[in-house]
């Protein structure tokens, strides 16, 4: 059974007045448990709508969105249950950082689920270690870290719930390129540990083609693809039209193949290179 | 959401009510406001009413928002009304105990609401149809003199739009705050008073954090386009007084007079 399933769903703003404008516009997709899932689209195409629809931070104008194929607005007065099984880290989530202690910020999540002082301390605990957040770091005030570490503990304090679903809005936006592969990996490591259903947002293409099994593609409200990663990232032509791109290597792959090298569409340097060091080597032979 | 609160909202437009100088509306509307509590008397009241219906009409702002803006005062216009009800002399027209509700009481009730509404309409005109950026400005302008007695007009001025202009920007970022701690199972909903005020905790703290940000931030900014102050500081848009302002200040000195007017032929309505 699909974790999520969302149907005919839609979301406007404004509804009822001259600004009424539709962010998502029926959108119908079903995710499995455990898959990684990248989400794609121009500043504007309704992502973020999209996402705060899935964990009831938004409420859907018309369609449902299902969770474990129940409809999470069956129960309004039930819908914070929702937020710990569907975890959501906006983008800077630093700015949401507000305990005396590091160790405290991550465990307000865990604390408003209602388990006891043992299991909350023990999660935040396990939250920070996945992040790589030290021991010394958690009784600092948060607002002593440094940037990147802040946002670490920031995505700690979502993880320390447990989600059954992670969905994380642009996480690395704004960090250093080190920040960036450090906290992307931790991401994955997470996932191959838990093997729980994540959600990644991102700018970054070579992020997601590094990380994400599917890919969902916003364009203007509707979802435009929801495939494989590489069959998304074939169509590339149709990505430009929407203000996508591929990635940098996938592009250089797709423009040999058009040439008539014998290469098919790759996501990651790695791949290219299995690729292409066999073609080199029957070149040189041939010339040497 | 936080970011439906209207306050103070400037309408965009065009209108006759629009073009005036700032200075000439801020003046305006301080000596309309002073003429409701001199007008003693329906007839001077109603005059009065009459040209802010006429000038309601003539700002071009959808006569929705202005009942908004009552709608935030209502509560006050129906206390004060009905205290007014139990006081004043005239005819007994319902009595219940020592209670009891005269034909001055009820005059007097009218009499209030309609002032305090004008008084609320009018100043509405003011907000809906003049920019913050235009206020300001024009409030430094007519401040200026104050600098004789060492008061830092420009200053004032310049927080006053600062704190302006991050109104809508600190409704969003608290918009988002509260999203994200909701993310993390906050209740802002529910429980008793002392419950809800603790549950504010999480938002205002990220809120004065990134407020202090903000200002930093701002500071460097102005310091980098060599702000120095109101010193020798021009104008890009030099406020000018045109024929219109003439004929709005004409129409206002023609219903003072009217008011006074109304103030000597006819006996006071306040009881």
């Amino acid at each position: 059974m699909p974790i999520i399933e969302t149907k005919n769903l839609t979301y406007t703003y404004g509804e009822g007045t001259p600004f009424r404008k539709t962010a998502v516009d029926d959108a119908n997709i079903s995710i499995e448990p455990g898959e990684f899932i990248g989400v794609i689209g121009h500043t504007g195409s309704g992502k973020s709508t999209f996402i705060q629809q899935l964990n009831g931070l938004l409420r859907p104008t018309s369609g449902t969105v299902l969770l474990n194929g129940k409809d999470i607005w069956a129960e309004p007065k039930k819908i914070r249950s929702v937020r710990f099984q569907v975890g959501m880290v906006f983008q800077y989530p630093e700015h949401q950082l507000f305990e005396e202690t590091v160790l405290k910020d991550i465990a307000f999540g865990p604390g408003n689920m209602g388990l006891g002082q043992d299991e909350i301390l023990k999660r935040a605990r396990w939250a920070a270690d996945f992040v790589g957040l030290s021991e010394e770091l958690l009784e600092k005030s948060p607002f002593e870290l440094s940037g990147g570490e802040k946002r670490r503990a920031a995505i700690a304090g979502v993880i320390a719930m447990d989600p059954e679903v992670l969905i994380l809005d642009e996480p690395t936006a704004g960090l250093d390129p080190r920040g960036r592969d450090v906290l992307l990996s931790q991401i994955v490591s997470y996932h191959e540990v838990r093997h729980n259903t994540i959600l990644l947002v991102s700018h970054s293409m070579e992020d997601i083609a590094r990380t994400a099994d599917r890919v969902l593609v916003m364009n203007s409200g509707k979802v435009s693809m929801f495939e494989e990663t590489e069959k998304v990232f074939a169509r590339d032509t149709e990505l430009e039209t929407m203000g996508l791109r591929v990635p940098q290597i996938t592009k250089i792959m797709a423009v040999l193949k058009a040439k008539g090298y014998p290469v098919t569409t790759v996501l990651t340097i790695e791949q290219a290179l299995r690729q292409l060091m066999p073609l080199l080597e029957r070149g040189s032979r041939k010339h040497g | 959401m936080v970011r439906d609160i209207t306050l103070g909202q400037y309408f965009p437009g065009k209108s006759f009510i629009h073009r005036l100088d700032p200075r000439v509306k801020i003046v305006i509307t301080f000596v309309y406001i002073v003429f409701i509590f001199v007008a003693s008397n329906f007839e001077g009241l109603l005059t009065m009413s009459a040209l802010i219906l006429g000038v309601l009409l003539l700002s071009g702002v959808p006569l929705k928002q202005y009942f908004k803006s009552l709608k935030a005062i209502l509560f006050v216009v129906i206390f004060t009304s009905v205290l007014n009800l139990f006081y004043g002399g005239g005819r007994v027209l319902w009595s219940w105990g020592f209670v009891q509700i005269t034909s001055g009481g009820v005059s007097n009730a009218v009499f209030i609401t309609i002032r305090i509404v004008s008084l609320i309409l009018f100043s509405s005109v003011l907000t809906f149809t003049t920019s913050p950026t235009e206020l300001t400005d024009a409030l430094e302008r007519i401040m200026k003199p104050l600098k004789l007695f060492h008061v830092k007009v420009h200053e004032i001025a310049m927080m006053m739009t600062i704190a302006l202009r991050f109104v809508p920007t600190l409704l969003e970022e608290t918009d988002k705050i509260m999203s994200a701690q909701k993310a993390r199972g906050a209740d802002m909903e529910s429980g008793g008073l002392m419950q809800r005020i603790r549950g504010l905790i999480p938002v205002l703290i990220p809120l004065f954090v990134s407020s202090f940000r903000r200002a930093y931030d701002l500071a460097m900014a102005m310091e980098c386009r060599c702000y120095h102050g109101g010193e020798g500081r021009t104008k890009m848009k030099v406020l000018h007084v045109s024929g219109l302002d003439a004929v709005a200040a004409a129409l206002t000195l023609v219903v003072c007079a009217a008011v006074i007017f109304c103030g000597i032929y006819f006996p006071a309505s306040l009881h």
